[in-house]
């Protein structure tokens, strides 16, 4: 398999709303941020206008404080 | 002769520099979530959206976008190449979005191009199934045009019987008999 049929083939399947089995295990916290429950979150609050970026870096200025 | 001992000698590769490139190094972000983050601001930065989303307009699908970014990421040592393939997915659903958004016409090549369609007439050539009804549907009426106008493509007349005998010289000859 070539690299990028890899790279298709991931895509295909986060696209079908699939991850890593147990991929969560491997990061610190045991939970991932960037799913794709998060995209689809992301994309509505888009298409609502309800979504910010300014906010958003504000909000993790805020947390580095 | 010459060639026999042109062969790198056992264990020469432990000799030679393993930091030559930035992929024989450790990568710099080695988790999911750093990886996504970091190939997301990368596409805010103008230069990067620029040939990204250029890339898009020429008709390049999303897959050989990330596969491009992904590259060059694993070539400056950034991330490794099993997590680069994880983080594929995030980074083309991040830009199917915002091509969406900012009403960018994309292609996102998951879908196999030389797949053909499966409709009632391949499946019935594939299983060998033939109706006879088509041979009826064949069939075409010839209509005579109203003005008996004769056209290019019109249908030849035939002459009456009477009229292909004197042409065949055959009434000539019967009246010759009878004289």
């Amino acid at each position: 398999m070539k690299f990028e049929d890899a790279i298709v083939k991931s895509i295909k399947a986060f696209l079908d709303g699939k991850m890593a089995e147990e991929f969560s295990q491997t990061t610190e916290g045991g939970e991932l941020f960037y799913t794709p429950a998060y995209f689809d979150a992301y994309e509505k609050a888009i298409e609502e206008g309800d979504f910010d970026p300014v906010e958003e870096e504000m909000e993790d200025d805020a947390e580095d404080v | 002769m010459q060639k026999m001992f042109d062969a790198p000698i056992p264990g020469e590769n432990f000799t030679s520099d393993v930091r030559n490139y930035p992929w024989h190094r450790p990568p710099e972000i080695v988790e999911y979530d750093d990886g996504v983050e970091y190939l997301m601001n990368k596409l805010q930065e103008q230069e990067q959206a620029e040939i990204a989303y250029s890339m898009l307009e020429v008709g390049f699908p999303i897959t050989t976008v990330v596969s491009a970014m992904l590259m060059q990421g694993i070539a400056k040592g950034k991330f490794p190449i099993d997590l680069a393939i994880l983080i594929a997915g995030p980074l083309a659903r991040y830009i199917e979005i915002i091509a969406k958004t900012n009403d960018i016409k994309y292609k996102m090549g998951t879908e196999d191009e030389n797949r053909q369609p499966i409709t009632p007439t391949s499946l019935k050539m594939a299983l060998g199934i033939y109706e006879d009804d088509e041979e009826e549907t064949d069939v075409v009426e010839v209509v005579d045009s109203p003005d008996g106008a004769e056209g290019f493509m019109s249908p030849p007349i035939i002459a009456s019987d009477e009229e292909q005998s004197s042409m065949l010289g055959q009434v000539e000859d019967d009246e010759m008999e009878m004289l």
